[in-house]
Formats: C-alpha cells, sequence, structure tokens
C-alpha cells in the first residue's frame, strides 16, 4: 500500500468479473453525497441540515468501442443498460493498485451503453446510476480498500493482513469481490485479527462468497451485520474447491 | 513575524477540518466556495412604497472545497504562522462525510505568508451542538481531484469571520 497523490493511469475499473481498464479512457465522478435535509427553527443562528440518505454512484465509463469476443467492452457492456452491475473501481498510487489501496464500489443500475465518435475514434460511454435497489445494503459508504489485488491465487494466504482503521470497529462492514478466471469451485472470505500474524486471522462471520464455480465470471457484494465488530487487521482468505487456480480482485469497507 | 495587514494571494490560505476522530486536520485544497453567510431576504415591500423593501431571515453557507485527491497519512495540523501540515484529503474527508458530528472548520487567509493569529479567519469550534457537517465528497479519478461540501449542523451558532484560529 501507498500513500500520496496519484494519476488515472493507476485507476483500474471491474465491471461483473471482467476487467475493463483496457478498454476504459475515464471513469467517474464517483459520487457519495448525502441528501441534505433542512432543519432549521426560528429560533436557530443559522440554516442547518443533516445527512439524510446517501447517493452513490460510479458516473460514467467512457471507453473504445471494441468487440473482442467475451471479454471486449461492448461484448460485455452493450447488453448491460436495465440491469444492475457490480463495480470496483481500484486506485493504485502511483503504480498498479495493490493491498491496501483505495476502493470504490458499488451495486449501481446501468442507465445507458451509447456509441460516439471523438475526433474520429469510434468510443461508447456507459452511465451508471445509483444502486440498484434489487441489492441495496446497510451501508452508505463505498469507499474503502483493496484487500486483494487482481491476480491468480492457487494456495492460501498466510502472510499478515493490512490495517485499514488503526483500531477495531463495531460497524460492520461488506466485502465486493470479482471473479475474472478460475479452473473450478472456491470459497473467497475477509479474515480479521487483534493481532498482525498468521495465527491470528480468524473468518469474518458471513463475510464469504461461500463456494462459487470460478471457471466463470463471478461477482458481488456481501454485507454483514451493522453492529459486526471488525477486528484492526483484514486480509483475504480462499479455500479451494476444485480449483487450482483462481483469479480475482476482493474489496472490503469497513462501516462508518 | 506579525500579523500583517493588507492584500494577498491564494497561496497563503489554508483549509482546516476534523478528521472522524474529532482532531482538526489541513486538507489541500485548490479551490474554496462559499466563505461567508448569506441571508435569505424576505421581499416587504408594499404598493405604496416608492422603492423596494427587504429584511434579512436566516443565514446560510455551503462550502464547498475542491482540491487534489490524496490518500496520505494524518499529520498533526498546523497552527499560528506555521506552514500547513497537509493531511491525505481522502484520509479525512472519507471518514467525516455523511455523519451527523459537528465538526471544526475554519479557513484561514495568511497575509503575505502563513496565516497567524489575528489575519482574517472564518469559520467554527465545534462543539456537541455546533458545527459543520460534511454532505457530499465526489472523486474523479480523470483529474485526480475531489470536490466535498460542507453544511451547518442544525441548531449551530453560525460561522464567523474572525482573527483566531478554531479548534
Amino acid at each position: 500500500m501507498a500513500t500520496g497523490q496519484t494519476v488515472k493511469k493507476w485507476t483500474r475499473v471491474y465491471v461483473n468479473g471482467y476487467d475493463m481498464s483496457g478498454y476504459t479512457r475515464s471513469i467517474g465522478e464517483l459520487q457519495w453525497e448525502f441528501d441534505e435535509a433542512e432543519l432549521t427553527t426560528l429560533s436557530d443562528g443559522v440554516k442547518g441540515y443533516m445527512a439524510n440518505q446517501g447517493n452513490v454512484s460510479v458516473g460514467a465509463l467512457n471507453g473504445v468501442m471494441d468487440d473482442t469476443a467475451v471479454s471486449g467492452l461492448h461484448t460485455v457492456a452493450a447488453g448491460l443498460p436495465g440491469t444492475p452491475a457490480t463495480v470496483m473501481v481500484a486506485q493504485g498510487i502511483r503504480a498498479e493498485p495493490a493491498n491496501g489501496d483505495p476502493m470504490f464500489t458499488g451495486y449501481c443500475e446501468i442507465k445507458n451503453y451509447k456509441a460516439e465518435e471523438d475526433g474520429g475514434a469510434a468510443v461508447v460511454t456507459m452511465e451508471f446510476d445509483q444502486f440498484s435497489t434489487t441489492g441495496l445494503i446497510n451501508y452508505a459508504r463505498p469507499w474503502g480498500f483493496i484487500a486483494h489485488a487482481k491476480g491468480a491465487e492457487t494456495a492460501a494466504n498466510t502472510a499478515v493482513g493490512i490495517d485499514d482503521n488503526g483500531a477495531a470497529s463495531a460497524l460492520g462492514g461488506y466485502m465486493v469481490y470479482q471473479v475474472f478466471a478460475g479452473d473450478g469451485t472456491a470459497t473467497l472470505k475477509i479474515q480479521d485479527a487483534a493481532t498482525n500474524t498468521n495465527p491470528s486471522f480468524a473468518d469474518l462471520s458471513g463475510c464469504t462468497t461461500g463456494s462459487i464455480d470460478c471457471s466463470s465470471v463471478k461477482h458481488g457484494l456481501v454485507a454483514i451485520g451493522v453492529t459486526a465488530t471488525v477486528r484492526q487487521y483484514i486480509r483475504w482468505q480462499i479455500v479451494l474447491g476444485t480449483a487450482t487456480t483462481v483469479t480475482f480482485a476482493l474489496g472490503f469497507v469497513r462501516g462508518q | 513575524m506579525a500579523a500583517q495587514t493588507g492584500r494577498t494571494v491564494s497561496k497563503w490560505v489554508k483549509f482546516q477540518c476534523d478528521d472522524s476522530g474529532g482532531t482538526v486536520r489541513d486538507v489541500p485544497v485548490s479551490s474554496i466556495g462559499g466563505v461567508g453567510l448569506e441571508y435569505d431576504e424576505a421581499d416587504l415591500t408594499a404598493f405604496q412604497d416608492a422603492i423596494k423593501g427587504v429584511l434579512p431571515g436566516h443565514p446560510d453557507i455551503t462550502l464547498e472545497i475542491t482540491g487534489p485527491w490524496d490518500n496520505s497519512a494524518a499529520q498533526a495540523a498546523s497552527g499560528s504562522a506555521a506552514a500547513p501540515a497537509l493531511s491525505g484529503s481522502h484520509t479525512v474527508l472519507n471518514g467525516i462525510n455523511g455523519g451527523n458530528t459537528p465538526l471544526t472548520l475554519g479557513v484561514y487567509i495568511g497575509v503575505r505568508h502563513n496565516w497567524e493569529t489575528g489575519e482574517p479567519a472564518f469559520g467554527i469550534t465545534s462543539t456537541a451542538a455546533n458545527g459543520f457537517l460534511c454532505t457530499s465528497y465526489t472523486v474523479n479519478p480523470d483529474d485526480g481531484t475531489y470536490t466535498a461540501k460542507f453544511r451547518m449542523y442544525p441548531g449551530s451558532a453560525a460561522p464567523a469571520w474572525g482573527t483566531a484560529a478554531f479548534t
């Protein structure tokens, strides 16, 4: 994990188990706003507001028109409008996204997919709406961190984890996963620990995909209870079933 | 140095607000909009008046900042006469957006040097019932920037111009 400023060439976009980074020209704005309920009374010295429901959206993805079989942007996205998509925007910090780097996520409805011309280039724009009601979670925060940067794993994780909060919390959280490739079944999980040593980690209850067939793309959000305790250190974990290798990205958002 | 008077430029402006733990941090900004109160105007003009007349109602404030997105670790905020000690914008704003705990916020206008006590400052020191709330934090990966918006907590005292730090 690195810190500091960065530029867009280190941004990666994953949609429904496909890495769209190689087709995407821009993504965003990454919207996280709250409705403002005005609660001003006659005797108040200044108008006052409270944050009400959150609005989360990935904005718009602008990319090159590419109909490459299976994984091309057009192949993947042309049929998506009117359906929700699991989106991860992994923000590398002056390098490829790494474990611990920031990540923005959502399960957003896709409003449209339109082909356009831009200076002679054949491009497309796909606009994301807000969270789909078919996948609402009890969390309004879309920013978390990358627990597992996109890559292949062939064995369980015995490494230490990430300290994303400086302390344990008791406000739950959720994970987001994108499985890009694999050759069988596996279970992806989040584990937490009070001390950052391999034997200290244990499964974060409920934060698991369950056994999924990774031989085709998989994606989704898995939320745990909003009062669940999440210990200070977080790491990814995989339990291989019939799979011998799984390529995936995993993110975690701590509740606030 | 002593506090100075006269004209200045934006490189001497700094922005501070509480993080999620209630600790004041310097946040990197490239623009600050809405630094000041704007009053509702009740138009009370009668037909018989020769000129329109108004009275001020409640003041309101929408303070919006933009700046470079940055996830650097939090730093102890700068004090009077000190250069800003910038914390990462993401580090601070990701923790406070959508929260309902009043925040200390200050916009400091240094006069041809780092701001120090005696030079203009606008904001409020938070209490349990007074302060700002952050209601929006939007990131644009295309240019590596963010935008955030702040409104007043219900029932809060109004922020004001002064010449001392908000703590």
